[in-house]
């Protein structure tokens, strides 16, 4: 199974810092600055798991998820959304999509370790 | 006047009537001897239209009592005559006639002085006790030859001292001299002429004269003092003006409405609607509502003639000339126009005020936008700062690190770790005051909640805890809330006392106020009584004054959990003695909604 994980944000900063954590954590970053080209890659190099940001522009998290899921149809792709406080909007998502999962900026290590084992496994 | 006075018999007599009754005596004797005389001799003498002369004299003086002149004249006459010319009788009838003719003569001219005399002592009692004052006057030089005394008493001098003086010299001013030549020059008649006369002392007298030529040279003139009037008037037009004034200036609408009519309103009022004045007297204050008012204005209006204890007050939406709608508060007074009920209205243009307070809500969105957008964009640098720093922590051997520099970087965890939740504390703030968060209330077990809340703090090692809830004790509120409540007054006791602490957790079931008290009290710092209100204000500006560090967080973190427990409809007070602890108790009401967000 591929340890591919696709990282959609737009901070740079942060997906540097991002490749270096889930590199030393034992996964292989994908990552995709832009949300616009983030579905051809999903399309054309399926990673395992999605870590999306929720506020990008031009398209932010919630509308690149409802894509995924609704155009292109791909509903087992696991997704953890990266949000500043968890809201109910975030919590209904969760409950109603057993393949999306929520982690609360920052995120420390182990926490980010936990939240992708929860879906990938150890 | 001085005259002396004689008394004879019940009779009193002045020296003049003394001297008239000897004349008329004198001359009855006379005309007696001269009679006798002619009727003796043998030529004839014209004797007697002789008797006229002391018979006239004699009631004109004593009036009736003259008569008796006449009778004695007639008699002696008649006795004369009859003694000479018996018994021829055409003589003695000529001579009883003539007899007869003193009397009726006499009688005739008694009647006429008496008549004369009477209307006389009428105009005098008329002049003298008149109610306006009257004065004759030279009609060429204007010096006052006769007046009464209350012309005299109106201007205080005495009847003679006025007698002295020309019209001109009492008309007050020379204006009013030159108003009263100019129409006495055109008018020998006048009416009502106002002006103001000077009386002795100076002071000024208006008075209202008519005036009217009796002759060529005498003019006769009424005098009425106008004064109460004229002070009247001028008080009345005083007030008159000062409300005139006051309604025409107001800033405010100021309207009479009688029957639902407008019979009076202010330029104020017209400037509101874009109508002129004419334009809105006498129609009905609700055709100028908007329709959507109409029935609440119908309503409202209902209520003016009640009497209240303060104006009625209400907010409706007008439509001015041009279309528009403009906001105006309306405070109602019932009052008396023209002695039949109206209602006062005072109108305050409020369309500028809902203007600026939709300018306000809107400038509040944006700046909640600006700090959603600023806290995200100083957040997010913060990621990768911490995400670095905790893998440095994580495995410092492998990146190199010794003990010392590892250290240092926890340190520098722990700010950056702080800033980002001072970041997270004004999002959370500007979100709760946007107004567009919503609780979500079920009912659960506070002790399990608090014991969570301890447990996952970690507050057990930090601090000696006293816990003293029921297990009974169930709760309506939003879990996640009052886990965030409990955790943030946790914090602060803890960062705000020193080792060794002391944190209790008090619960308390208000009976009269059916409210739930949750208590939590540290041995800490204390807070001083000044700051009890300020340290519940988001962490700006207090009084001019930044708060001072200690209280930064505090204050943050302690405006974010009031607001949520105001959003429980409940409160937070506190309590506290400086270098003894502090008491925050939140007070939140038992009979909470529960309700379910989607």
């Amino acid at each position: 199974m591929t340890r591919k994980i696709m990282l959609v944000e737009d901070d740079q900063p942060i997906l540097d810092m991002m490749d270096i954590i889930l590199r030393r954590i034992g996964y292989e970053p994908v990552l995709v600055p832009d949300v616009l080209d983030a579905l051809e890659r999903v399309k054309s190099d399926p990673p395992a798991l999605i870590l999306l940001d929720i506020m990008m522009t031009p398209m932010n998290g919630w509308e690149f998820l409802e894509k995924l899921r609704t155009e292109y149809g791909n509903k087992d792709l696991p997704v953890i959304l990266f949000t500043a406080s968890p809201s109910v909007q975030e919590k209904i998502a969760v409950m109603k999509d057993p393949n999306l999962g929520v982690l609360q900026k920052p995120v420390s290590i182990p926490e980010l370790k936990a939240g992708i084992e929860r879906f990938l496994g150890k | 006047m001085g005259e002396k006075v004689v008394r004879i018999l019940r009779h009193t007599l002045t020296e003049t009537d003394l001297v008239r009754i000897f004349v008329i005596f004198s001359l009855t004797v006379s005309c007696i001897l001269i009679t006798w005389l002619s009727f003796s001799l043998p030529f004839f003498m014209i004797t007697t239209p002789l008797f006229f002369i002391p018979i006239i004299y004699a009631v004109y003086f004593f009036q009736k009592r003259g008569l008796y002149v006449a009778g004695i004249c007639a008699v002696v006459f008649q006795a004369i005559g009859y003694y000479y010319s018996f018994p021829e009788p055409l003589a003695l009838v000529s001579i009883s006639a003539e007899a007869i003719l003193f009397v009726l003569i006499a009688s005739i001219i008694t009647y006429f002085i008496e008549q004369i005399r009477a209307g006389e002592a009428r105009y005098r009692t008329v002049f003298e006790h008149s109610q306006l004052g009257i004065l004759l006057f030279d009609a060429a030089t204007f010096s006052i030859n006769q007046t009464n005394e209350k012309f005299a008493h109106m201007l205080n001098y005495s009847p003679e001292e006025i007698t002295k003086k020309t019209v001109l010299d009492v008309l007050l001013t020379p204006r009013e001299k030159s108003r009263f030549l100019e129409r006495i020059g055109k008018q020998k008649t006048t009416e009502n002429f106002e002006t103001r006369f000077a009386t002795k002392d100076g002071a000024s007298c208006w008075v209202n004269l008519s005036w009217d030529h009796i002759d060529d040279k005498t003019v006769s003139c009424s005098v009425m003092n106008i004064n109460t009037r004229k002070l009247a008037e001028k008080l009345n037009n005083d007030n008159m003006m000062k409300y005139r004034q006051l309604t025409e200036s107001s800033p405010t609408s100021i309207l009479i409405v009688q029957n639902g009519y407008i019979r009076f309103a202010n330029p104020s009022f017209s400037a509101f609607l874009g109508y002129t004045a004419a334009e809105i007297t006498g129609k009905d204050l609700g055709t100028f509502i908007d329709p959507r008012d109409a029935e609440s204005f119908a309503e409202f209006s209902s209520q003016w003639g009640q009497k209240l204890p303060s104006p009625l007050a209400k907010e409706f939406r007008f439509i001015t000339k041009d279309g528009e709608l403009r906001g105006g508060g309306i405070f109602t007074t019932p009052i008396r126009h023209l002695d039949n009920p109206a209602t006062l209205i005072n109108l305050v243009d409020i369309s500028e005020r809902q203007r600026l307070e939709e300018r306000i809500h809107r400038d509040n969105e944006h700046r909640r936008g600006i700090i959603v957008t600023v806290a995200h964009e100083l957040r997010t640098p913060l990621q990768p700062i911490l995400g670095y720093l905790n893998l440095l922590i994580s495995d410092p051997e492998s990146y190199g690190i010794k003990d010392d520099a590892k250290k240092i970087l926890e340190r520098c965890l722990v700010s950056v770790d702080r800033e980002r939740q001072i970041i997270n504390q004004m999002l959370d703030l500007s979100i709760l005051e946007s107004g567009k968060f919503h609780l979500s209330c079920s009912e659960f077990p506070l002790a399990p909640l608090v014991k969570r809340v301890l447990d996952e703090g970690g507050y057990a090692t930090k601090a000696e805890l006293t816990v003293a809830i029921e297990d009974s004790v169930m709760i309506t509120a939003d879990m996640d809330r009052l886990y965030s409540i409990l955790e943030a007054l946790l914090t602060n006791a803890v960062n705000y006392s020193k080792s060794p602490r002391k944190i209790g957790i008090f619960y308390r079931s208000g009976i009269e106020d059916k409210q739930h008290h949750i208590a939590i009290r540290d041995n800490g710092v204390g807070i001083p009584q000044d700051q009890f209100t300020s340290i519940f204000e988001p962490f700006q500006l207090v009084d001019g004054t930044v708060l001072s560090r200690k209280y930064e967080r505090l204050g943050l973190s302690l405006s974010i959990v009031k607001k949520l427990v105001q959003m429980h409809g409940g409160d937070i007070t506190v309590e506290s003695v400086v270098n003894a602890g502090s008491t925050f108790t939140i007070h939140i009401p038992r009979d909470q909604e529960v309700h379910h967000d989607a």
